[in-house]
């Protein structure tokens, strides 16, 4: 049951990655087709601030960054866990995927949250 | 009862991916899914850890940002951006799979057989087909835009 409740989510979180990968794409990598500005001016330090101030975005990246983390490491979990190993093993492999995870959100979020206060002018 | 033995024997390990008989086109899209979901975690990891460089100050960002305008770096941006849309679109596939749509119905297994593979595989092609579309289109607007 507790396995098929993970998979369940590494499917469900499928459409948000999708969503939020395609718009920061769109925004990081084709900001001239879809926003008429060059890649360096989208992004140069002012507009990545810029950008970083709004509560959308804030909310946006730190859910994409754990939507995205949750796939990739679950999917990472799973194909270490077909290798041959002990369950004693496995359960290394589960606790350091899950440390890694969340040091990872935490310091992302962190990144996220600092260019979100990030004083005007400063 | 030994708690330590494996719980299945995974004989052929990593080499398995690759050969183990007559694999199928879906075989190999597998192979690719997990190549490119492995290749765009660890550039996810890489990308948080270069993006906090932004906590060093204008100078440490824009000098990052000119590296990254360097053609080595804009062919490796490329090559994310296509293993991103390969993994999402066979993704997609995979998750239509999961949930049962484009099998066709359940059929006797008369000779000729036709298994939901093949009856898949059409939706297979036109997915790929899309994939390649997306993947020369953003290169075109990437490198010439």
């Amino acid at each position: 049951m507790r396995e098929t409740r993970l998979w369940s989510w590494h499917l469900l979180v499928i459409p948000i990655i999708i969503v939020l990968l395609g718009l920061h794409f769109a925004i990081m990598h084709y900001a001239p087709v879809f926003y008429g500005v060059s890649v360096e001016e989208a992004r140069n330090f002012e507009a990545m601030i810029e950008r970083g101030k709004s509560v959308a975005q804030l909310v946006l990246y730190i859910l994409l960054l754990a939507a995205a983390l949750y796939h990739g490491l679950y999917g990472l979990r799973g194909i270490i866990r077909e290798l041959p190993m002990t369950p004693a093993l496995g359960k290394i492999v589960d606790i350091t995927v899950i440390c890694v995870g969340l040091f990872i959100f935490a310091f992302g979020t962190y990144v996220t949250w600092w260019t979100f206060s990030y004083p005007v002018g400063g | 009862m030994n708690s330590n033995k494996p719980a299945y024997n995974n004989r052929l390990g990593i080499k398995g991916w690759v050969y183990a008989g007559k694999y199928t086109f879906e075989r190999y899209l597998y192979l690719g899914h997990r190549l490119t979901g492995m290749g765009l975690i660890a550039y996810m990891l890489l990308h948080i850890i270069e993006t906090a460089n932004r906590m060093r100050g204008v100078v440490a960002w824009e000098g990052l940002m000119g590296l990254f305008a360097l053609p080595l770096f804009k062919m490796i941006e490329y090559a994310l951006f296509a293993a991103a849309v390969f993994h999402a679109l066979n993704g997609v596939r995979l998750l239509m799979t999961e949930l049962g749509f484009f099998l066709g119905r359940p059929k006797e297994p008369v000779y000729p057989y036709s298994s939901s593979i093949k009856r898949h595989r059409p939706l297979t092609y036109i997915i790929m087909a899309l994939a390649a579309l997306i993947i020369i289109l953003g290169g075109s607007s990437l490198f010439f835009p």
